[in-house]
């Protein structure tokens, strides 16, 4: 690698070398015979290691052991104890946070799949503002507070480099929810919809941002909140009738919290973009529509009994033509429904 | 021997074992393949990895980049990690072990120092990292141990039953996005503590399993195939009960195109093989194919008649 500055000089010069680990002697890694999963160790990493060890035996709080451990997290993330380690020396030594957050960023911008690095995120930003502070100034306040614009800011590119990270999304709700972030959150949601309405992780977090911490168990969603997710959600089946995130999202949201306008106010309005020239072909193809139907009718049948056998017969030509044509993939799975139809 | 690149896999050197035990085990080639002093050998390299004293970092560690274990005095560096021992736990069965030389209770006492007031399992001490992985490692290695001291089985439980989801999949935690992963870790946990009934909605749950179905599973809604999640979807549709509502055949084909020229599987057609893709999927392909393989249980990743010969030396 070309040496330009004093710092690269020192990276490309070994620690064997240099003054500053003069008094530590490394510890070898011990293997024996039935050693399994070797791996073809680079001279650096084995180096590294070594030292590591050493350090890490004795639990020595220094700055040449923070450098140390930022390299072999650079090399290997998923060391588990260097973490635990880091957090420690971090804490102790008074690190800048804003400096150590900058490098989780340049971690995860290599390593986006590690678990650990976001972890260790977290507790940076509640040390830099405790939740119990933040959450005594206003959500606009919260929002254009340094600390967590550059959360948002950092999530922003991370989903913009992958739409689907889970870790980013996890962190996310993570962060909304710790610091009741919840008015801007069901507005990024939106944005991330109408970028990809077929983005499922988008559709989840519509689901969180409405709930908003509420116990799922419990709630009760408005009328109004549910007629204009509805409505939302129609608007956005119009855009790709096909894809499973705003029917699984519509009838999930209503079967858990408002299961009577599954049939009183989302049946009538599926039927009617079924019947639009514009999407009837479309809607017929999609086996969405059809199994958002069933459920539709098992809910009304249950809280209907009058109405029970007609909506059966319903349903039962309905898992016939998805079985033989609109969703043959999962023919056994619809004639098995077929036959638990009765017993709903 | 792995590359050099293979360094990020250097902390779970005992799981990728694991995996490659498993994909033998599968194939019904271990005991052809790994003489029975290479198979001593490494059952020798397992126990190394044992942490040699009791308290919260007790059980086996990931790998031996932790170093000698006599040189080591802060304890935080040389940590046992609930992944790594319910890895150790299964190739030593695998390798014809007997467990003879395992500190169960070493292992148990820092399990119930893993766990949650929430439910859920941290998989070492001085982490914030808790999901429902860990739940699967503490619920695996109770029931390979037939011990449960070391879960609050109503906890872990109650944590489970909250990672269910608005569209019938399960999750990370409360509110994150349905993932096949996840779904495994949450059903297999519930079946291994026998609370299957647990589930807030089975069907539901199965339903969604069950779509994740368009050709190869995929893990999430949208997404593409891969070739893992035929163990991790596949798995866990068996322990439901969904075998039968499967179009194995599908299944299979896609599996079959993930082949990769050099061997083993890749997790998508036409990608570099590795052995997390290589065992999961050919444990998937197994659940398609019954009759060709041994039987694997979906729980546990091991053959079943090697489960059954370890309950049998249990009960003696």
């Amino acid at each position: 690698m070309r040496i330009e500055g004093s710092e690269q000089v020192e990276e490309a010069v070994s620690l064997a070398q240099q003054a500053e680990w003069q008094d530590i002697t490394p510890i070898e890694q011990e293997e024996g015979e039935g050693s399994m999963c070797p791996i073809a160790y680079t001279d650096e990493y084995r180096e590294l290691m070594g030292y590591l060890r050493a350090v890490m035996a004795v639990g020595e709080v220094s700055e040449r052991a923070l450098a140390l451990t930022a390299r072999v997290i650079e090399e290997n993330p998923g060391h588990y104890t260097v973490w635990v380690y880091r957090k420690r020396l971090v804490e102790e030594l008074e690190s800048d946070i804003a400096e150590e957050l900058d490098w989780v960023c340049d971690i995860s911008c290599k390593f986006p799949k590690n678990y650990q690095l976001w972890h260790h995120r977290e507790s940076l930003v509640t040390r830099l503002w405790a939740p119990s502070n933040a959450l005594l100034v206003s959500e606009d306040q919260r929002v254009t507070n340094p600390v967590l614009r550059r959360e948002l800011q950092f999530l922003d590119a991370a989903i913009d480099e992958d739409s689907k990270n889970f870790h980013a999304w996890s962190y996310r709700q993570w962060l909304v929810s710790t610091y009741a972030l919840w008015t801007q959150e069901l507005a990024f949601v939106d944005t991330m919809i109408n970028q990809d309405v077929r983005n499922n992780s988008a559709w989840n977090q519509r689901y969180f941002a409405i709930l908003a911490n509420r116990n799922p168990s419990v709630v009760r969603l408005e009328a109004d909140v549910a007629k204009s997710e509805i409505e939302y959600v129609v608007e956005h089946i119009k855009l790709a009738p096909n894809n499973d995130s705003p029917w699984s999202y519509v009838t999930g949201l209503l079967l858990r919290h408002a299961p009577s306008m599954l049939y009183t106010d989302l049946l009538p309005r599926i039927k009617q973009l079924a019947a639009d020239n514009a999407y009837q072909a479309a809607m017929t193809l999609t086996p969405f529509y059809w199994s958002a139907l069933l459920d539709i009718y098992e809910q009304q049948s249950a809280d209907h009994p009058d109405l029970k056998k007609q909506l059966i017969d319903e349903s039962s030509a309905i898992c016939d033509q998805l079985a033989s044509e609109t969703d043959i993939i999962h023919c056994r799975y619809w004639n098995f429904r077929k036959t638990s139809l009765d017993t709903c | 021997m792995l590359p050099s690149e293979a360094v990020s896999q250097d902390a779970s050197r005992m799981t990728v074992a694991q995996l490659c035990l498993v994909g033998l085990a599968t194939l019904g080639q271990l005991n052809d393949i790994l003489s029975e002093t290479q198979r001593a050998q490494m059952v020798d390299w397992i126990y190394e990895q044992q942490i040699p004293r009791a308290g919260a970092y007790a059980g086996f560690r990931g790998g031996s980049l932790f170093g000698p274990h006599s040189s080591c005095s802060y304890a935080p560096a040389n940590s046992a990690n609930l992944a790594a021992t319910y890895s150790a736990l299964c190739s030593l069965l695998l390798l014809g072990d007997d467990l003879s030389r395992v500190d169960k209770q070493a292992i148990l006492g820092a399990m119930r120092q893993l766990q949650l007031e929430s439910g859920t399992f941290v998989p070492h001490p001085g982490t914030n990292e808790h999901d429902p992985r860990f739940i699967y490692c503490a619920c695996a290695i109770s029931s390979i141990l037939n011990d449960w001291s070391g879960v609050d089985k109503d906890a872990a439980t109650r944590y489970i039953v909250k990672c269910s989801n608005y569209d019938g999949g399960m999750t990370q935690a409360r509110f994150q996005e349905s993932h096949g992963g996840h779904l495994y870790c949450c059903v297999a946990s519930l079946s291994l503590m026998k609370r299957l009934d647990a589930l807030p909605d089975r069907q539901r749950t199965l339903k969604w399993a069950l779509f994740r179905q368009g050709g190869g599973y995929h893990g999430r809604t949208n997404k593409v195939p891969d070739v893992c999640y035929s163990f991790w979807i596949g798995a866990a549709v068996e322990i439901l009960g969904g075998h039968d509502l499967v179009d194995t055949g599908a299944v299979a084909y896609f599996i079959r195109q993930c082949e990769a020229d050099i061997g083993g599987l890749a997790k998508w057609p036409g990608y570099r093989p590795d052995p997390l893709h290589a065992s999961l999927g050919l444990v998937g392909y197994s659940f398609c194919c019954p009759e060709k393989f041994p039987r694997m249980s979906p729980e546990l990743l091991l053959p079943e008649s090697v489960l059954e010969a370890h309950r049998a030396r249990q009960t003696q």
